[in-house]
């Protein structure tokens, strides 16, 4: 599996990258890291290692504190969107960043389009109950209720790709009773119980780490996002995700931290392997269209 | 190219990247207010055009200072004629 790596995103670019995709091949031969940045800096780093990695130029990056769209718009070579060029190409099977995550959806709506209407970030949780699908983790800052129901269309799909057989979603809120929760949830409500998954109402906060009433959690960007570094935060647990995928854009896109060290990058990489050599896409594609036959 | 030529192609655009009913888009109709697009799928719809259009007009770019001004269909149709011309 040949994975693009961003070698410019992250708060410890490049030389957490590189170590990281060394540590990825070294954990995994037949993974092949393709590092996109300046070949310059690439050069350097890998002479200082004794290594060799492909790589495929590109010379911007996005900042953190940039308008991401606008930062990808104006930077037309930037290194989010040649990670997905690529992936577009056929030249490499998954992306993968730990930059800006805006920038990088930005970069993979642009470059590979649209898998569906609204792409979301979504984190897989470990639960005893087995895998939490938690979406949208920070694509959407502002969701509508119509967003909401395209996250649990999604999820759901997502879900059964894992394994996981007529996928139960949940709407995160404040309680489980019908009716709890602000404007955009008592929409969302609503409409969930409309939509073509298995509604199983609220869920709260503690369920996405626990487990248990739900497969698929779904909310809006701005409360998944908090959610998520909540959970981190607060847990103790070391197996919780270190990335996460962009769901919903026409190619495998996986995003880390910004913070990551080597051992996350490294993680970002070995999980975007395995979801291309799984056929992640064909197989979200299967489902959502028998899906829609059957809706 | 005409004016409803270039309509046509942002239609097709605003269409595939905001999944809405294409007979309902006239030169009236804006981006923000009318079809709730946020700033990615204005770029969307804008690259998608300048793609359509960079085949018949090498080097057709939209300028990023002025998105901002091109607020309805209309807006954005004639900016993109008079950049043809």
């Amino acid at each position: 599996m040949r994975v693009a790596l961003d070698l410019l995103g992250g708060d410890h670019a490049p030389d957490a990258v590189i170590d990281g995709a060394l540590l990825a091949v070294d954990r995994d031969p037949t993974v092949e890291v393709i590092l996109v940045g300046p070949p310059d800096v690439a050069a350097e780093l890998l002479a200082a290692r004794g290594a060799t990695l492909a790589v495929v130029p590109a010379s911007e990056s996005v900042a953190m504190d940039e308008q991401p769209v606008r930062g990808v718009r104006t930077k037309r070579d930037a290194t989010v969107r040649t990670i997905h060029r690529l992936v577009r190409e056929g030249a490499a099977d998954a992306a993968v960043s730990v930059g800006p995550t805006g920038a990088v959806l930005a970069g993979a709506v642009l470059t590979l389009g649209r898998l569906t209407s609204r792409p979301a970030v979504a984190v897989v949780v470990p639960t005893a109950g087995g895998p939490v699908v938690l979406l949208d983790a920070g694509a959407t800052s502002e969701g509508t209720p119509e967003q909401l129901v395209a996250f649990a269309v999604l999820g759901s799909a997502y879900a059964e790709v894992l394994g996981v057989r007529q996928p139960r979603v949940g709407l995160l809120n404040v309680g489980a009773e019908p009716g709890k929760g602000d404007q955009l949830r008592k929409a969302a409500f609503a409409l969930l119980e409309q939509a073509p998954v298995r509604f199983v109402g609220n869920v709260e906060g503690h369920d996405v780490p626990h487990g248990g009433p739900a497969d698929v959690v779904v909310t809006d960007g701005f409360t998944g996002n908090v959610l998520l570094k909540a959970v981190e935060a607060a847990s103790a647990r070391s197996d919780l995700p270190r990335s996460a995928l962009l769901l919903g854009v026409a190619g495998v896109s996986v995003v880390g931290h910004g913070a990551a060290r080597a051992d996350d990058v490294a993680a970002c990489v070995l999980h975007a392997a395995e979801l291309a050599r799984q056929g992640l896409l064909p197989r979200l594609r299967e489902v959502l269209s028998t899906r829609e036959e059957a809706s | 190219m005409t004016a409803e030529q270039v309509l046509d192609l942002l239609r097709g655009a605003v269409v595939t990247v905001l999944e809405v009913d294409g007979a309902s888009l006239g030169r009236s109709t804006r981006f923000v207010e009318d079809l709730r697009a946020d700033s990615l799928a204005l770029v969307e719809i804008v690259e998608m055009v300048e793609e359509d259009l960079i085949r018949t007009h090498p080097g057709f770019r939209i300028a990023d200072e002025d998105l901002d001004r091109l607020l309805t269909l209309g807006d954005a149709v004639d900016y993109a004629v008079a950049r043809l011309r």
